[in-house]
């Protein structure tokens, strides 16, 4: 069974019809990328899983996308719970000019944890899950903004783990990042997805293919192809993927 | 605007038809030396190791696409069919070389009767074409040309072990000619099953799919 269940899914911002009716269903405990040119939606699509869209002016959402048996686009959807089981880890590392520490107990802290010991040792899961524990664990009152760009993005990733989330989205999370930091965070995607249903928009066609278990292909705002990263990468089942991962455009 | 890669991948499929056309000298010339009981050793000896050499260049170059480009669908497919395919060539060269030793060593097929000289001269028409075949369906991704060698890996098949059945029955022959003979077909039948898996990876490496020929 689906961990996501998108069906029929359309976003438009103002007169512009970036998803055009979107059906797919995404795996548990799986690494799922997304990938396409510039401008194909990628974004927008992962953003419609948490609804961060309508944030933006103009925008506008048709369709329904079930997390479970919920159509997170109901009335009665609590958009702040939503968005503690669908993380989101951005392109640019965006740690709180706030300690270690408090950077990753914000999440519980909010949704209501006060318990000291509690908050530490989410704390200590969240960094241990995501792969940062042993780097900073001697220093978690030192500023977040001391950390280097991965490790930032690895704090991020704490972040959103701390809150419980069954599902992360990545949108490009190694584009600032140098091969060594970059391959940590792919190892780390491997690992999350053990627990965790793992979404990343990535541009590197190479990243999607080394990490991802499912690869979904957009274009222009359709839905070109979705398969088993093996398949996709070795016999894409559309001209337009081939064309599109072997460089011919894009 | 062509990519980067194909500069590497057109290299690739230019060595693998020079290889291809040397293979089929090589195994040419070796069975014409078996059947007409000509020395051609030395010479069979050289181009095999040309050939050799040509292949671990082949297997070079594949492995240099690999590891500067990342290849993805068919670029990938060919990577690997190519590299599969030089293998294939150097195999052909091996047994050619093997069939000419036979010759130098043995006699070849001198002291065998009429039947068998026939018979084995037969078998290689069909393998030769077989190589030809193969060739021509690399040359031009020829996936239609490629599917047509099941028949006659069938045939080829078919005519060896046929050849050791009759060859007990009637047990005529010396036997420099049995181990000659013997060993002859069978390098003839392996060079037919690398004919045969040429034209499997051509199939593949044109519409992804794995398909069995033999």
């Amino acid at each position: 069974m689906s961990k996501v269940d998108v069906c029929g899914l359309n976003v438009w911002f103002k007169d512009n019809h970036v998803l055009k009716d979107i059906k797919i269903g995404i795996e548990p405990n799986a690494v799922t990328a997304v990938m396409g040119p510039s401008g194909c939606g990628k974004t927008t699509f992962i953003r419609a899983i948490n609804r961060l869209n309508e944030l933006i002016e103009g925008s506008r959402t048709t369709g329904e996308v079930y997390i479970g048996d919920e159509n997170i686009y109901s009335k009665e959807t609590d958009i702040f719970d939503l968005r503690r089981r669908v993380g989101m880890v951005f392109q640019k590392p965006n740690p709180f000019p706030k300690s270690i520490f408090d950077n990753v107990a914000f999440g519980p802290k909010i949704h209501g944890t006060d318990d000291e010991k509690e908050l530490q040792r989410t704390v200590e899961t969240s960094l241990k899950e995501a792969a940062l524990w042993e780097e900073v664990h001697g220093r978690l009152e030192d500023s977040a903004l001391d950390l280097s760009g991965g490790q930032q993005q690895r704090l991020c990733i704490a972040r959103a783990l701390a809150v419980n989330p069954e599902i992360i989205l990545l949108d490009e999370p190694c584009s600032a990042l140098d091969p060594a930091a970059t391959a940590k965070i792919e190892a780390l995607m491997r690992r999350l997805a053990e627990k965790y249903t793992v979404i990343i928009v990535t541009h590197n066609m190479q990243q999607a293919a080394r990490v991802s278990d499912y690869t979904i292909f957009l274009y222009l705002g359709e839905l070109v192809e979705y398969g088993i990263t093996k398949s996709v990468f070795e016999n894409p089942k559309s001209e337009l993927t081939e064309k599109y991962i072997t460089g011919e455009f894009g | 605007m062509s990519r980067i890669i194909d500069a590497g991948l057109e290299e690739l499929s230019v060595m693998l038809c020079r290889m291809g056309e040397l293979t089929y000298e090589t195994v040419s010339l070796s069975i014409k030396g078996c059947l007409n009981g000509t020395s051609v050793y030395s010479q069979v000896h050289e181009m095999s190791d040309a050939l050799i050499s040509m292949s671990d260049q082949a297997e070079d170059k594949t492995f240099e696409l690999i590891a500067r480009f990342q290849p993805v669908a068919s670029d990938l497919r060919t990577i690997k069919s190519y590299m599969k395919i030089a293998y294939d060539f150097a195999r052909y060269s091996r047994y050619a070389l093997d069939i000419s030793y036979i010759n130098e060593q043995f006699g070849g097929l001198k002291e065998c009767e009429e039947w068998i000289t026939e018979y084995i001269e037969k078998m290689s028409e069909k393998v030769v074409n077989m190589v030809r075949t193969s060739i021509d369906a690399l040359r031009s991704h020829d996936t239609q040309l490629a599917q047509t060698i099941a028949k006659t890996e069938e045939e080829v098949d078919k005519m060896y072990f046929e050849y050791l059945d009759r060859l007990i029955e009637k047990a005529p022959a010396t036997s420099k000619c049995t181990i000659s003979s013997v060993l002859v077909v069978r390098y003839l039948e392996r060079i037919a099953d690398h004919a045969t898996y040429i034209c499997e990876s051509v199939i593949y490496l044109a519409t992804g799919e794995k398909t069995t020929l033999r």
